[in-house]
C-alpha cells in the first residue's frame, strides 16, 4: 500500500526515520513513537510486490537496519507471491541478491546474513516445484572458493551455512507458511545430494588449508568457518528415507547428541579413508587453538559414531574402525593433552565404544585393540587426576570431570559385556583405573586428595546446605563404574580396600583416644585441631562408598544378588580359608584384625565387611566415651548406608538363587547360623544407638531407620530380629514416647513405626505375638482413648501436651498404614478403623488447628492409599463411610471460612491437596483391586450381609462438590494442585460417567470448563488426562441417547477442539492415542458435525492437489468404520487408519 | 516420663512453653526466641564442612507483630515452643476499637482489641452489616489477638 502511494525516495525517507526512532536510546523516544515506527516496518513488509522498492533501497540506502528490513521484505514477499511470480524474475532476484552481497564486502554481518537467508529460502521454496536447484549455486560457490580471497571465501561459507540451516530442521527453518511435510521432504532430498555436495566442497577447502604452512590470521579465520561448517554437516540429523508424519519429524529433530547415521548414498564419501585422515590432520594442525579444536574434535567424534546403511558389511565396519583407532592413537599418543581437548577426546572414545558392536571391536588386529585399551586406561587415570585438581581449585568449568565421567562410563559399557574378551583381559587395566580413583580420593601420603599441582595441600571449610547432594548420589555413576572395575579386579581391589580401611580404623581409634586424653587433662578445651580427624573421615567416607558399590548393587524392588565376580572370588579361595578364623574376625569388631592369629587365612570379602564393622565399632565406642561431638555424622551415614546395602544382598542369602554359593558366605550369613544371628544383633544395636545419639542429624537418622526396615521387611530376617531383646526394648521405648526417640523428626518416627509393625509379622508363637502387639500397638490405643475420652477433653484439647499426644498418635497411624502388606492388611485395617472413627471426632475438636486437621486427613489418605486395593466389599464400604463423614465435617467447618495468613503459599492449600489425594486413592480401587472377596479377611468377618449404604461414587462426588468451587484458576497455577485436580476429575469421568450429567448445573459447567482449560492451556500431561476423560463422557452420552442434554452439547464442542488438535496443531506424539480414542467416540456421537468440520476444512484448500489428497485421506480414515459405531473392533480399525492419516496428511496442514 | 500423664488438671500450672530439640521443630510450627512467640516459616539445615554437625536455620515471624527474624542454632539445642491456644468467640459488638466477645461459658470478654489492617476492616464491615460472625482468637505466652473470622452456624 505504502509502495503504491509513495515514490521510492519518500519510502526510503520514511523508513530511515522509523529506523532512527527504533535505534534511539529509550530516553529519547516514547513508546508511542516506537510502536508507530514498528508499525511502519510491519506494513512495509506486508506491502504487495515490494521487489522494485526493495532493490532500490538496497542500492541506495545507507542505513543498515533499513537494508535488513528490505531483505526481510523480499524474503517474505517471494514466498507469499510465489505462484504469481515469473520463474525468470525469481531467478534474477536471487542473482541480484547474491551479486549484491558479493559486491559489498563491507556489509554489516547481520545484513549480509539476512540477505543470504533470503537466498536460501528462495532456493528451498524453489526446490518444491523444481524451478531452482542447488547445482547452479554450488557452481558459483566453488568459483568463489577458488578465488583465493579470504573475504570471498568467507562469503561462500556463509552461503553454504545459510542453505544448511534452512534445510536442516523445522526448528531452525524460517517460517514460510508451508507444511511440515514440505519441510521434511525438502530435507530428505537435500541430504541425499546437496548436503554431500556441501561436504565435498568443505573437505576440499580444509584439504587446501591443511597443506599450507603458515596461515595468516585472516586465513585461519576462514579455515575455522569451514571447519565449523564440516561439523554442522557431520552432525546432520539424517531423516530415514521413508515417509514420516510430522510428529515423527518433530521427534527426530528433538533428539540431542545426534549420532552420524547417513543414508547409503554417502558410502563412497565417508568410507574414503582420506576423509577421516584429513580430520585427524586438521586437528593436529590446530589443536592449540582451543576454539578450533572444539570443532575438529567434534567432527572426529561424529565420525567415530558412524553407523547404519553406510557400511555394506561387517568387514567394512572393522576396516573403518581399525583405521580410525590408528588415526586416533597416532594423534594422541605422545602428546600432552590440552585442557580444551579432554572432553572432545573422551567423546570420541565413548562414541567408538558405544556405537561399534563388540564383535567388530574384537575383530580389529589384537595389538591395535590392546593399544587402544592401554590408551583408554592411561587417559582415564590422567583425566581422573586432573579432575581432582579441578575440584581443589574449585573451577567453574569442570572439563576434566566431564571427560572423566565419559571415560568411566565407557569402561562400564566395555566390561559389562565381557564374553567377547578372554577372561582376565581387562584385569590389569581395571587395577590401574581403580588404584588411581582411590589415590585421588585419599589424603597424602597414600593419596593426592586436596593437593594442588605442586603438592601443596589446600583445605577449606565451606558451608554445605542440605540441598547439596550426598557424594553417594552425586557421584553414583562414577562409583558404579569404579565398583564394577573393582569386581573385575577383585583379587587386587578387595584386599586393597581392606588394608586401607583397617589401617585407617587403627589411626582413627588412636586419634580419638588422644583427643579424649587431652579433654581429660584440660576439660572444657574444645579447641582441638580437627584436620587430622577430618582427613581420616574423608578417607573412610570414600573407602566405604567404593566398598559399597563394589560389593553390592542397589536395586529397586528386586532382590539384589551377590555379584557373580564376588561370589566366584570367594569360592575360588575358599579352600585356603579357615572358616573359624573368618568368623572370629567378623565377630570381634572391637579388636584389630591383625591381632587375631591366622588372620591372613580369612575370606577376603568377609574381612572387607568386617573392616567396615570395625569403623562402626570405633564410632560406637567414641559415643560411649562421650566424644560424639568429635565424630562425623557423614561417616555415620556412610556406615549405615553401607550396612543396609550389604544386608539386603548378603544377609540370609537365599541359596536357591545361586548355582553355587561360597562356603564362607553360607557359614557366616546363611540361614540358621550363629553368624547371621550375631550380625543382626549387632546391626540392631547400632540402629538403637544411632537413633538416640543422632536424633539431631536428620539424614543420618533417616538412613538408620531405613536400615531397620531392611532388617524386618523380609520375613527370614525379621524372624531373627524379634529374637533380640533389644528389639523389644526399642518397641517399648518408642511406645512410651519418651526421649530420645520422641526427638526424632516425624518422617523418621513414621518409618520407625512402620518397621515395628513389620517386625510384628515375623514368626512367633501366639502368646509371644499377643505380647508383642500388647507392647507395640495397644499402648497407642490406650493412650489415645484415655486422652480423648476425658470429660473435659474439649477444654484440654488445646493444651500442648494433649496436642502432642494427639499428633504423635496420628503420625504413628500413618506409619502403621505404611507397613501394610497383603498378609497383614486384615489385622492392620481393623486396628486402624477404630481410630478413623475417633479421628473424625477430632476434626471437630481441632477445627481451628489446621496442622492437626491436615494430619488427620493425611491418616485417611495413607490408609486409603495403602489398603483400599486389598479390601473386600464390606470393608471398603466401612472406609467409604468413614471418609464421607470426614468430608462432611470438613465441609461444615470450612464453608465460608476466610484465612488470614502471612504466608500465602501452596502449603496453605495442603488440606485441598490432601482431600483430592484421598478421593483419588479411593477411586484407585476401581482399577487396582487385589481383594478376593474378602479372602484376606476370612475368619475376621462376622458374616454380615453387605447392605450397600455408601458407594465410592457417593464419597467422591460429595468430595468433588466440595473441591470444585474452591479450585480457582489461581490455584491451578500451583503445579501439584493442578496435577492432582486433573487426575481426580479424569478418574471421575472414567469411573462414574453416569454421574456427570446429574451434577448441579454450575458444578457441571465448571467441570467442563476445567476440561477445556486442561486441553488447551495446561501441560501436556494434563492435556492427556483431559483427553482420556472425554471418551467415557461421550460414551455416556451415546448410551443416554439424549440429544439436548448439556453433556451432549458439551461433547459437540469438544469434537471441534480435538479435531483441531489432531489435524491442525503441532502436538505431542504421546497424545495421539488418547486424542484418537476421544476423537473416534466423539465422531460416533456427532457424525453430522464431523462431516461439517471436514467439509469446512476441505473448502478452505486452494491447491487442488492438496484438496484431493486431503479428501482421499479423510475418506480412508472413516472407510473402515462407516457408519461409525461404538464397537471395539471398529474403533481399533479407526485408530490404525488415524495413524496412517497422520503420516499421510498430518504434515500438510501443520504450517510453518 | 511416666506412662501416666495427668490430663485432668486444667489451665492452672500449665506452663506457657515446653522444650523441644531444635531438629524436631517443623516448618509452620512455633518457637519462642528472644522472648517472642513465633511461627516458623522457613527451616533449613546446613553444616560447616562435609564432616560437620548440622545447624538449623530458622526464618520466623512473630505471630502477633508479624515481624520477621532469622536465626541459626546447632540442631542439638533445646528450644522453647509456645503453648498456642485458639478459641472461637461470638462477636457481640465493637466499641472504641475493642471487641466484645461471648465465650462458650456465656461470659463476655471485652479485653481484645479490634485487629489492625485487612482483618480488622473485615470484622468491622461484617459487624456493621449486621452479620453474625465468630472471631478466632489465638493465645500464646499470655498474649491474645484475633486472627480470623467466619460466619456463625
Amino acid at each position: 500500500m505504502m509502495a503504491a502511494t509513495l515514490g521510492p525516495p519518500e519510502v526510503i525517507a520514511q523508513l530511515e526515520n522509523a529506523a532512527k526512532v527504533l535505534m534511539a536510546p529509550p530516553s529519547m523516544v516514547n513508546s508511542e513513537q516506537r510502536q508507530h515506527a514498528e508499525h511502519i516496518f510491519l506494513s512495509f513488509r506486508k506491502s504487495k510486490s515490494p521487489f522494485a522498492v526493495c532493490k532500490h533501497i538496497l542500492e541506495t540506502s545507507k542505513v543498515d537496519y533499513v537494508l535488513f528490513q528490505a531483505a526481510t521484505a523480499i524474503m517474505e514477499a517471494v514466498v507469499r507471491e510465489w505462484i504469481l511470480l515469473e520463474k525468470g524474475s525469481i531467478e534474477s532476484l536471487r542473482t541480484f541478491l547474491l551479486t549484491y552481497v558479493l559486491q559489498r564486502p563491507n556489509l554489516q554481518k547481520y545484513v549480509r546474513e539476512q540477505i543470504l537467508l533470503a537466498v536460501a529460502v528462495i532456493v528451498k521454496r524453489g526446490s518444491l516445484d523444481k524451478s531452482i536447484d542447488c547445482k547452479s549455486i554450488f557452481h558459483e560457490v566453488s568459483q568463489l572458493i577458488s578465488s583465493g580471497s579470504p573475504t570471498v571465501q568467507t562469503l561462500a561459507c556463509s552461503i553454504l551455512t545459510a542453505l544448511l540451516s534452512e534445510f536442516s530442521s523445522s526448528s531452525k527453518t524460517s517460517n514460510i507458511g508451508l507444511s511440515m511435510e514440505f519441510h521434511g521432504n525438502c530435507k530428505r532430498v537435500f541430504q541425499e545430494e546437496d548436503l554431500r555436495q556441501i561436504f565435498m566442497l568443505t573437505v576440499e577447502v580444509l584439504q587446501e588449508f591443511s597443506r599450507r604452512e603458515n596461515l595468516s590470521a585472516q586465513m585461519s579465520s576462514v579455515f575455522q568457518r569451514y571447519l565449523a561448517l564440516a561439523n554442522q554437516v557431520l552432525s546432520w540429523n539424517f531423516l530415514p528415507p521413508n515417509q514420516l508424519g510430522r510428529h515423527y519429524i518433530a521427534m527426530f529433530e528433538s533428539s540431542q547428541n545426534v549420532l552420524l547415521k547417513p543414508t547409503e548414498s554417502w558410502r563412497e564419501t565417508l568410507l574414503d579413508s582420506r576423509v577421516m585422515e584429513l580430520f585427524f590432520t586438521v586437528h593436529r594442525k590446530i589443536r592449540e587453538d582451543s576454539d578450533m579444536a572444539q570443532d575438529s574434535l567434534q567432527c572426529l567424534a561424529q565420525l567415530a559414531s558412524l553407523h547404519g546403511p553406510v557400511f555394506p558389511d561387517e568387514g567394512a565396519q572393522v576396516d573403518y574402525l581399525a583405521h580410525f583407532i590408528e588415526g586416533l592413537l597416532s594423534t594422541i599418543n605422545g602428546i600432552e593433552i590440552e585442557d580444551s581437548e579432554a572432553v572432545g577426546i573422551s567423546s570420541i572414545i565413548s562414541n567408538l565404544i558405544t556405537v561399534f558392536p563388540r564383535n567388530v571391536l574384537t575383530a580389529i588386529p589384537s595389538e591395535l585393540f590392546s593399544s587402544f585399551v592401554n590408551c583408554l586406561t592411561h587417559l582415564t587415570c590422567s583425566f581422573g587426576r586432573s579432575a581432582a585438581l579441578e575440584e581443589v581449585l574449585d573451577k567453574d568449568d569442570m572439563v576434566y570431570m566431564e571427560a572423566y565421567d565419559k571415560l568411566l562410563e565407557s569402561w562400564l559399557t566395555l566390561v559389562q559385556d565381557d564374553k567377547h574378551f578372554h577372561k582376565g583381559f581387562f584385569t590389569q587395566h581395571a587395577v590401574q583405573v581403580f588404584n588411581s580413583y582411590i589415590q585421588c580420593h585419599l589424603a597424602a601420603p597414600d593419596g593426592t586428595r586436596n593437593l594442588t599441582a605442586n603438592g601443596v595441600a589446600s583445605r577449606e571449610e565451606e558451608e554445605i546446605s542440605e540441598l547439596q547432594e550426598d557424594d553417594r548420589d552425586q557421584f553414583s555413576d562414577q562409583l558404579a563404574s569404579v565398583g564394577m572395575l573393582g569386581r573385575v579386579a577383585a583379587e587386587h581391589c578387595i584386599p586393597l580396600l581392606t588394608s586401607l580401611l583397617e589401617e585407617r580404623v587403627t589411626r582413627l581409634h588412636s586419634q580419638l583416644q588422644r583427643h579424649q586424653q587431652q579433654l581429660l587433662a584440660s576439660p572444657g578445651s574444645r579447641t582441638i585441631d580437627n584436620k587430622m580427624l577430618d582427613d581420616l573421615y574423608e578417607d573412610i567416607h570414600w573407602l566405604i562408598l567404593v566398598t559399597g558399590y563394589l560389593l553390592a548393587d542397589d536395586t529397586q524392588g528386586e532382590t539384589p544378588l551377590i555379584p557373580p565376580e564376588i561370589m566366584e572370588y570367594s569360592i575360588k579361595h575358599s579352600s585356603e580359608v579357615d572358616i573359624n578364623t573368618t568368623l572370629q574376625i567378623l565377630g570381634s569388631p572391637g579388636e584389630k584384625a591383625s591381632s587375631i592369629p591366622g588372620y591372613n587365612r580369612t575370606d577376603s570379602v568377609i574381612r572387607l565387611l568386617s573392616a567396615v564393622l570395625r569403623v562402626s565399632e570405633v564410632e560406637s565406642r567414641a559415643i560411649r566415651a562421650d566424644l560424639t561431638h568429635l565424630l562425623s555424622p557423614q561417616m555415620g551415614k556412610d556406615i549405615v548406608w553401607f550396612l543396609k546395602r550389604w544386608a539386603k544382598t548378603y544377609l540370609l542369602v537365599d541359596e536357591k538363587l545361586y548355582d553355587q554359593i561360597s562356603l564362607p558366605f553360607s557359614t557366616a550369613f546363611g540361614a540358621d547360623t550363629e553368624g547371621s544371628q550375631w550380625i543382626i544383633g549387632y546391626l540392631l544395636q547400632k540402629v538403637i544407638s544411632n537413633l538416640s545419639v543422632w536424633s539431631s542429624e536428620q539424614d543420618l537418622a533417616n538412613d538408620t531407620v531405613q536400615l531397620l526396615v531392611t532388617l524386618v521387611e523380609r520375613r527370614e530376617r525379621a524372624n531373627l530380629v524379634i529374637q533380640c531383646e533389644n528389639w523389644w526394648n526399642l518397641a517399648k521405648q518408642f511406645a512410651s514416647r519418651s526421649p530420645p526417640l520422641n526427638f526424632l523428626s516425624s518422617p523418621v518416627q513414621r518409618t520407625l513405626m512402620k518397621a515395628l509393625v513389620l517386625g510384628g509379622f515375623a514368626q512367633m508363637d501366639t502368646e509371644t505375638k499377643q505380647q508383642y502387639w500388647t507392647e507395640v500397638l495397644q499402648p497407642l490405643q490406650q493412650r489415645f482413648l484415655r486422652v480423648i475420652n476425658q470429660e473435659n477433653f474439649q477444654q484440654l484439647c488445646q493444651q500442648e501436651e494433649v496436642k502432642q499426644e494427639i499428633t504423635a498418635t496420628l503420625e504413628a497411624l500413618c506409619g502403621i498404614a505404611e507397613a501394610t502388606q497383603i498378609d497383614n492388611v486384615a489385622i492392620l485395617f481393623n486396628f486402624l478403623m477404630d481410630f478413623l472413627t475417633n479421628c473424625i471426632g477430632l476434626m471437630e475438636v481441632y477445627k481451628n488447628t489446621p496442622e492437626t486437621v491436615n494430619l488427620i486427613i493425611e491418616v485417611f489418605v495413607e490408609v486409603a492409599h495403602k489398603q483400599i486395593c486389598y479390601l473386600g466389599e464390606s470393608k471398603a464400604m466401612n472406609l467409604y463411610e468413614a471418609c464421607l463423614t470426614l468430608l462432611q465435617v470438613y465441609s461444615k467447618n470450612n464453608l465460608g471460612r476466610q484465612r488470614v495468613d502471612v504466608t500465602a503459599e501452596e502449603e496453605q492449600y495442603q488440606d485441598l491437596l490432601l482431600i483430592m489425594e484421598l478421593l483419588t486413592n479411593l477411586l484407585s480401587k476401581e482399577f487396582i483391586d487385589f481383594s478376593d472377596t474378602d479372602e484376606v479377611f476370612r475368619g475376621h468377618e462376622p458374616g454380615q450381609a453387605a447392605s450397600r449404604s455408601v458407594s465410592a461414587a457417593d464419597v467422591v462426588l460429595y468430595g468433588v462438590n466440595l473441591i470444585l468451587p474452591l479450585m480457582s484458576q489461581d490455584l491451578l497455577k500451583f503445579p501439584t494442585l493442578c496435577n492432582q485436580y486433573y487426575k481426580l476429575i479424569t478418574f471421575i469421568c472414567e469411573i462414574f460417567p453416569e454421574k456427570i450429567p446429574q451434577l448441579p448445573e454450575d458444578l457441571f459447567k465448571s467441570l467442563m470448563c476445567s476440561l477445556e482449560l486442561g486441553m488447551t492451556s495446561m501441560s501436556s500431561e494434563v492435556c492427556q488426562l483431559c483427553l482420556e476423560a472425554l471418551t467415557p463422557l461421550a460414551e455416556q452420552c451415546a448410551k443416554a441417547q439424549e440429544t439436548d442434554s448439556p453433556l451432549f452439547l458439551a461433547t459437540r464442542h469438544f469434537l471441534k477442539l480435538v479435531f483441531d488438535m489432531l489435524v491442525l496443531q503441532k502436538h505431542n506424539t504421546e497424545m495421539t492415542t488418547a486424542a484418537g480414542e476421544a476423537f473416534y467416540t466423539l465422531v460416533c456421537l456427532h457424525q453430522a458435525e464431523y462431516s461439517e468440520l471436514v467439509e469446512t476444512l476441505l473448502s478452505s484448500q486452494q491447491d487442488p492437489i492438496i484438496y484431493q489428497r486431503l479428501a482421499d485421506a479423510f475418506n480412508k480414515l472413516t472407510a473402515s468404520s462407516t457408519p461409525p459405531t461404538l464397537d471395539r473392533k471398529q474403533k481399533m480399525a479407526f485408530l490404525k487408519s488415524l495413524e496412517e492419516f497422520m503420516a499421510n496428511v498430518g504434515g500438510l496442514l501443520c504450517v510453518k | 516420663m511416666a506412662d501416666e500423664i495427668d490430663f485432668t488438671t486444667g489451665d492452672a500450672g500449665a506452663s506457657s512453653t515446653y522444650p523441644m530439640q531444635c531438629s524436631a521443630l517443623r516448618k509452620n510450627g512455633f518457637v519462642v526466641l528472644k522472648g517472642r512467640p513465633c511461627k516458623i516459616v522457613e527451616m533449613s539445615t546446613s553444616k560447616t564442612g562435609k564432616h560437620g554437625h548440622a545447624k538449623v536455620h530458622l526464618v520466623r515471624i512473630d505471630i502477633f507483630t508479624g515481624k520477621k527474624y532469622e536465626d541459626i542454632c546447632p540442631s542439638t539445642h533445646n528450644m522453647d515452643v509456645p503453648n498456642i491456644k485458639r478459641n472461637d468467640y461470638q462477636l457481640i459488638c465493637i466499641q472504641d476499637g475493642y471487641l466484645s466477645l461471648l465465650t462458650e461459658t456465656g461470659e463476655v470478654r471485652e479485653d481484645l482489641k479490634l485487629p489492625e489492617g485487612e482483618l480488622g476492616k473485615e470484622i468491622e464491615g461484617k459487624y456493621n452489616a449486621g452479620e453474625d460472625v465468630q472471631v478466632s482468637v489465638m493465645c500464646a505466652m499470655s498474649e491474645e489477638y484475633a486472627v480470623a473470622i467466619k460466619p456463625c452456624k
